[in-house]
This record gives structure tokens, sequence and C-alpha cells, in this order.
């Protein structure tokens, strides 16, 4: 269930947030920088309470792991949040929880306004959380690095990311970008609500990094519900579904697969260039996020990737 | 005379369902060309144009109509049952009974499908089976009539308890499953290709079959259950006849596209403004009417803020609101 | 022709009727008298088969009303209930041909036949210009015509009435009572009507049952049975009751309650 329920968090919180606009990145800039002015350089964060999982992830990857306390119902990534208490998520954060592990700092989703208010009352540091684009991701990597003093850390992990994804764009560079449909939902063994990413959001970047052109690229939103004519019209020449659990059995696999081939005429069908990818680094928006845009970059363009 | 209107009436409502069913599939937010789409030159893969008409649109047009018609007659009986104009299919829980299905199988049900249905249509129709046996065990006295407000009471109760059920499995799911029983419970006639349909069409035609055999005795029954058993109606076997049946209908059409509010009640009045409220005419005329009905609500939901569809029980919502302003300031 | 022997039944609380019996012969117009909760209703129900009694039996003929079909019995007796509020607006002539019912085979509709009849029923009435109209638009006086053309419609031997002129104004009361008169006189339908106008009873019923508290106190000839003792017994009243040449019938006047 974990699994599953990370598989579209970011996807899903895309739409709860659907307002989520370029300047709440300049929020969760401004929150940290205006603590940095508040409190002392020494007074980094030991005791971190994370209620987002791809930010919990963020922190173990910055060095910071032996300072989490607390984290998400949700969380699996790394291992060694298996053990740690849970103390809820978006819809039911356990404050009383969060209260008896003590932290100094905790993380918040951006939209969980009255939790702030809670903590900040009680002189508990908040970071809220908002989710946007990859630049969000990896300012966000920065600043909870630098919240629990691994700043160094936190720079080369933004280093190697962008490094990661740079190689990626340039490997792509110059190859035709295929239309590609990115699908992050849809009900089993049909065709029946399916929901794609917009040309809004991470995985839009993501698959823009990974040399395809977004078939809903026009649609400023981050997800869109597009109905079996839409995707009939729009006629993608690659279909990549993602999924953040393991990958099923092999005739499940078979059976979700076919289920496409009722489009006969969308040329992702006709081609067989209609992909599963399952995994859930897929859709952490983290630290893992080269490796996502890798594992698309490998569908997109496998030619270069021999 | 009443044979020739109800022929008359029959075949006109029926030329504008099969009417609606031939022409919706024309119209959408891609034009497309008739003539293409029946061109056999072109291999059907390549037209587009006939993909668009047969895979994309004629399935939903299809599961349209079928909703449609059973929802706006599940409504007539309904009413009839219950005695009461604003009773709608959902009255009884039968609807709620469908959600909570759909709301386990999707927060707790495994991705796989059985055979070749998929977890959610099953677990809807499962819980609103469920659903209805309660209430017909709540409200029914073996070889007694069934009391209409002891049915309405259990119908509310459950309605209510189901609904706080209902919540409490969405608390406890994750972002996903939350998102995807909003989706669920918004309905939705793009059902991904015909095999939805074909599983649906017995419980449906067996609904309606027996939809067939009520109309005189309604007509009678809503006069008052006394009189009508003085007139030789066997009430009981009326009401649970009509209970089953409504209930039936009501299942099949929510489990197939979800719970799409306000077919079954604005349809219902507005064909018994047109056609007067003998239930022989209404009942037929209902079905007719109730799939041209959906079906224009499916067209305009897909077309009015496209690309973006909207979803096609908000449409119906949309319709349906104003209607009922309209009624109620006209009778006061 | 209709009889009901040592019939009971009752609710949650006790008896509302009590070890009742009655016979009511063809061609007789038999009134079912008492106060307010004497049971009469309650009879009048077990006689039309709408109650099944906890003892005795109801015999049409010399067969059980139980063990009848609905659309048998409907075929011979009609009843004509107090009150009739229809959940939808159907038209006096819609109310009427309901009464065709029990004639028509499962899927079959009215024909120039029934429809006949229906126009006659109305006719008999005097409600045949109101046959377009929403019946829910009518006057009491004009539904209560309307419901008791549609038990014309029927066509049955017996006819049960449920307090047919409780509701109307004083001319139509004697419309009424006139109707039924006739009715009974001209085409020989039996009828039972229960009501506590003790006047109306005077004036219709030739037959009398007299109840209270759930049970027949006596029952016989109204001339019989229609005294100022009965009128003290059951009401507590003391009434004159005396033969009106004028009106041709036995009338009651009451006088003073009794304390």
């Amino acid at each position: 269930m974990a699994a599953r329920a990370k598989e579209l968090i970011c996807a899903v919180l895309l739409v709860l947030c659907g307002a989520a606009a370029p300047g709440s990145r300049a929020d969760a800039r401004e929150s940290v920088g205006g603590q940095r002015d508040q409190t002392a350089p020494q007074t980094r964060a030991t005791r971190v309470v994370s209620l987002v999982p791809n930010v919990t992830e963020m922190l173990f990857a910055v060095g910071a792991g032996s300072q989490v306390v607390g984290v998400s119902s949700y969380d699996d990534f790394p291992p060694e949040t298996k053990t740690l208490p849970r103390v809820g998520a978006l819809l039911d954060p356990d404050t009383e929880r969060i209260f008896s592990l003590r932290p100094n700092l905790v993380i918040v989703y951006g939209s969980q306004t009255e939790l702030e208010g809670q903590f900040a009352r009680a002189g508990i540091r908040v970071y809220p959380y908002r989710h946007a684009g990859v630049d969000n991701v990896l300012q966000t990597i920065r600043d909870v690095a630098q919240l629990t003093g691994h700043q160094t850390e936190g720079d080369r992990v933004v280093r190697d990311l962008r490094s990661q994804l740079d190689a990626i764009r340039a490997r792509v560079r110059g190859r035709p970008r295929p239309k590609t449909m990115l699908v992050l939902g849809r009900d089993a063994g049909s065709l029946r609500g399916v929901y794609t990413s917009g040309g809004v959001g991470f995985l839009h970047e993501l698959l823009d990094i990974a040399g395809g052109d977004d078939v809903f690229g026009d649609i400023k939103r981050e997800s869109v519900q597009p109905s079996n004519e839409t995707m009939i019209v729009r006629a993608p020449e690659v279909v990549i579904e993602m999924h953040s659990g393991e990958s099923p059995p092999a005739d499940v696999l078979r059976r979700e697969r076919a289920v496409w081939n009722s489009l006969v005429s969308v040329p992702a069908v006709r081609n067989n260039r209609v992909y599963l990818l399952y995994g859930s680094y897929l859709m952490a928006a983290g630290p893992r996020l080269g490796r996502a845009a890798e594992a698309l970059a490998r569908v997109l363009h496998p030619e270069v990737y021999r | 005379m009443i044979r020739g209107r109800l022929i008359s009436i029959v075949l006109g409502y029926g030329t504008l369902a099969a009417g609606a069913c031939v022409l919706a599939p024309l119209v959408g937010s891609t034009h497309i060309s008739l003539a293409r789409a029946f061109d056999r030159s072109i291999p059907f893969a390549d037209n587009v144009d006939a993909q668009i008409f047969f895979v994309a649109r004629m399935p939903r047009v299809l599961t349209g109509a079928i909703v449609g018609s059973t929802l706006a007659s599940a409504g007539v009986v309904m009413q009839a049952l219950l005695g009461n104009p604003l009773a709608t299919p959902f009255t009884l829980g039968v609807s709620t009974g469908a959600a909570l299905g759909a709301v386990l199988a999707i927060t707790f049900g495994s991705n796989l499908a059985i055979s070749a249905l998929a977890s959610v249509p099953i677990a809807s129709l499962a819980g609103a089976v469920v659903a209805s046996v309660i209430v017909y065990a709540l409200a029914t006295r073996p070889g007694r009539p069934i009391s209409t407000m002891v049915l309405l009471l259990a119908g509310v109760t459950l309605n209510a308890f189901f609904s706080a059920l209902i919540l409490f499995v969405q608390y406890a799911a994750d972002f996903t499953q939350a998102y995807r029983t909003i989706r669920w419970l918004m309905g939705d006639l793009d059902v991904g290709g015909f095999q939805p349909i074909v599983a649906a069409l017995p419980l449906v035609l067996v609904a309606l079959g027996l939809f067939a055999f009520l109309p005189r005795s309604l007509n009678l029954l809503s006069v008052g259950a006394d009189i009508a058993s003085t007139r030789g109606v066997d009430v009981g076997r009326t009401q649970r006849l009509a209970f089953l049946s409504a209930s039936l209908a009501t299942a099949a059409a929510v489990s197939l596209a979800g719970p799409i509010g306000f077919v079954g009640i604005v349809v219902p009045h507005l064909v018994r403004l047109m056609v007067g409220v003998d239930h022989r005419i209404v009942l037929p005329a209902s079905a007719l009417f109730g799939a041209a009905f959906l079906i224009g609500c499916d067209l305009i939901a897909r077309t009015v803020l496209a690309p973006v569809e909207v979803p096609v029980g908000v449409v119906t919502a949309m319709v349906g609101g104003p209607f009922f302003l309209w009624l109620l300031v006209r009778k006061s | 022709m209709l009889r009901a022997e040592g019939v009971s039944f009752g609710y949650e609380g006790g008896f509302s009727l009590q070890d009742a019996t009655v016979a009511v012969s063809p061609g007789s117009l038999t009134g079912l008298l008492g106060p307010n909760g004497c049971g009469k209703t309650t009879l009048l129900r077990l006689l039309c088969g709408v109650l099944r009694p906890q003892n005795g039996r109801v015999l049409l003929g010399d067969r059980d009303i139980e063990s009848m079909a609905r659309r048998d019995l409907a075929r011979h007796v009609a009843v004509v209930p107090q009150e009739t509020h229809p959940a939808f607006d159907y038209s006096v002539l819609e109310m009427v041909l309901m009464g065709r019912h029990p004639h028509l085979g499962a899927f079959q509709l009215e024909g120039p036949a029934d429809l006949e009849i229906a126009r006659t029923a109305l006719a008999a009435t005097g409600t045949a210009h109101l046959a377009p109209r929403n019946y829910m638009t009518l006057s009491g006086g004009e539904k209560q015509r309307v419901i008791i053309a549609s038990a014309l419609a029927q066509a049955t031997e017996l006819l049960l009435l449920d307090e047919p002129t409780a509701s109307l104004d004083l001319g139509y009361q004697l419309e009424i009572a006139a109707l039924l008169a006739r009715l009974n006189r001209e085409q020989n339908v039996t009828m039972v009507l229960a009501t506590h106008d003790l006047n109306l009873a005077a004036s219709l019923c030739d037959r009398l049952v007299v109840m209270r508290d759930g049970r027949v106190l006596t029952h016989g000839a109204t001339r019989d049975v229609l005294t100022g003792n009965m009128v003290r017994q059951l009401y507590d009243v003391d009434a004159d009751v005396a033969f009106h040449p004028r009106a041709g019938h036995l009338t009651v006047v009451p006088v003073k309650r009794l304390p």
C-alpha cells in the first residue's frame, strides 16, 4: 500500500494543489530565508519530523538521516524509514505524536497551514513544502540540507543531479522528439479514468529533459484526464505508464499492456511503443530524479543507450 | 384511445432516442466526417474518423443510452412506489451502497482485475445489492404490504450510515485513492470500450423487462394502497416487484457509469409535463427520453469546454437544478 | 351474500373489533352505525379484504374471501374510501377508468366498452362534465362523486362505502344519498355503508348494524333498530326518533345531552 501511496502522491498533489504557482517556490525560499535571518547559524535542526516522503528522501540523501525522528505513514524509502515512528500525512497528521517526538523542525505540506500555525505557536520551526518543477525540487534539497547543517552535502547532491540531467539532455540532443503521453494512472484492466501529466510540473519537465514532446504540453495544468477520444485525436507516438509499485506478474503485465490495443489508430499502439514502467523512484520528486529521467530517456531513445 | 396515444408517443420518443444514438457520435470536440468514418476503402486502423466514431464515441453514446434509460425509468418506478414525485432512484440507498463498494475496491482492492471485469464495477454492484437487501429486510414483513413510510426511513437511514462509512474509508485512503474515489463519484460515460456495456446489459434487460409488468398497477398504487387493493392489485407483490426492479436497474447503471444524478428525477417530471401521468405511457417514454437526455448531456460535457471534459454528472446537475427551481416557482 | 362470522381484529394496544357477525343479504342497503372508534371502519375493511381477521372469517357467498385472488374479489366488491389522495395529477376520466382494472388482462388496454362503462358511471354521478379535469382541482363533493363513479365502473354487485357524505355540503349529502338509493333500487347494487350520521342511515339504509366499543350491539331492520333507546345507548343523547311524512323516512332529532 505504501508503494502505491507514493505512486501518485506527486501527481495527485498536483491536482489538489492545482493552484501551485511559481510564486510558491519563492514562498518556500522566503520562509527558509526568513528563518536564516532569525536564527543563529549553529542552530541546525537535530530532530526532524517529515510529513512529506520525498523530502524525507532528500534528508537521507544529504546525510541528515540520523536527525530524522519521525516520518509520514507513506514513507518507505530509504529502507531506514521503515523503522521510524509514523506521524500521519496530509489528511491525518498526528500532532500529538509529532509533539511527543520533540522535533525542532517539522516538514509539512504547504497546504497544511493550520498545522504550520500550531507548530509556529509552539516555537517549532516549520518548513512548508510546495510541489512544483525540477528547480523547486533542487532548491528544496538545498533548503533542507542547510536547515540540518549539511550544506556541503546538499550542494553536492544538487550538483550531481544537475549533471545527471545535463548528461541525459546531451545524449538525446538532436534526436527527434516523439509525441509522448505520460500516463500516471488509470483503472486496472481498462482504459477508464486515465490521467496523465499535463504541460506543467516536474514530471512534464523530466519528460522534456528525456527528449520527449509532451502530447498535452499545451494544457497548462499539472494533470489531464483525457477521454478515449482525446487520446485518439492527440495520437501520441509513445505512451509511457508510470507506476511506483513493483512490477506485477507477467500475465497481469500482458493484460495491462493489452488494454491499449483497442486504440488501434494511435501510433504508439501500432508501432508497439507502449511502455509500462514500475519503480518507486519514478515519481519521487527527490534525489532519484535523475534515475527517473534516465528511465524515460531509455524508452524514448533506446538507440542512444546501446 | 390510449393505445393510439401509447403507440404514437413510443414511436416519437423512440425516434428521438434512436436519433440521439446515431447523431451524437458525429458531434464532438473534434470534427469528423461521416463519409470518411464509413469509408471502407481506408483501413480501419488508419481511419481516424472511424476510430473516433466507433472506438471513442460509440461506446460512450451507448452507455449514455443504457444508463439514461435505466435511471429515468427507475426514477418513475421509485416515485410511484413511494407515492412521492420527489423520489429518485437513489432515495433508498442503492447508489450509496454502490459507492461504498467502489470506495472499498479502490482503497483496499488490489490492482488485479477479476477476469475481464475490473474490480470496481463488481464491487459497486455488490455494494448496491447489499444495500438493497438491507433496506428490503428492514422494511418488509412477510405477507404484508410494505409501509412506504418505513421504506423511506430505512432508505434514508442506510444512506446516512453508508455515507459515514464512505467518509471513514476515504479518511484512511491515500491521495490517489481519494482522488480516484472522487472521480468515480462524479460519474463517467467513457467506460473504455464495449466490454463493460456487454457485461451490464443482461441486468439492464432483466430490470427493464420487469418494469413492463408494473405500469397499470403503479397507477392504482399511487392513488392509495388500500384502494388499489380493493381494485384487485396485489399491493405487496407490486411493491416488492417495483423495489426489486428499480434497485436492479439502478445498481446496473451505477456500477457501469457511477452515480449520475438528476436523470432519475428530471426526466420523469419533464416527461409527465409532456405526456400526462399515466404510467403506461410515462414509463416507456421516460426510458426513451432518458436515453436521449443523457446522451445530450454527455455531448455538452465533452464539447462545451473542450479540450477539457466536464464530468457528465455536473452537466445533469446544472440542467436539473434550474429546472427544479423553475418547477418550484411554477407550483407556488 | 356477504357475511362476516365472528371476526376480530386488533392492533398492538388491543382489539378494535371483537367477535362481530354480520350478514348482508342481496339487494339490501346496510348501515354500520356507531360513534367514532366503534369499529365500523375496521369491519368495513375486513369485509372488503383489505384487513385479514385475526379470528373468524368473511364469506362471499360460500367462499372465504381470504382464499380468493384479489382480482376475483375486486370483480364482486368495490369500495369507496373516505378520502383519496392520489400522488399524481390524474384526470377524472383516468381515475374512473382505474375501476376497470379487475376486468382487464395483465397487458390489456381499456377498450371502447370500458370507456363506455366509465362514461356511464360518470353520468350516473353527475360528473360527466368533469371528465377531462385534474382530479385534485375538484371540490370535496365532486371528488367524492368521482370516486363513487370509479367504484361503479368496477361493475360489482357489492359496494362498500366509508363515510360517503362526511365531507360534503348538505345539498351534496342529499344528492349522494339519492344517488345511492337509486343505484340500489334500479341496478340492484347491494351496499354496506359505514357512517356516524344517524339521519343518513335513517334515510338510506333498510338494515342497520349498531356498533359500539368494538362490538355489535344489535342489528336488524332500520325501523326496528332505530329507536330513541338506541340513540341513548350509543351516544348518551336524548333524541326524538319519528317518521317524517315529507321526507318519507325516519328522522332523528337530538334534544339534549344526557349526563
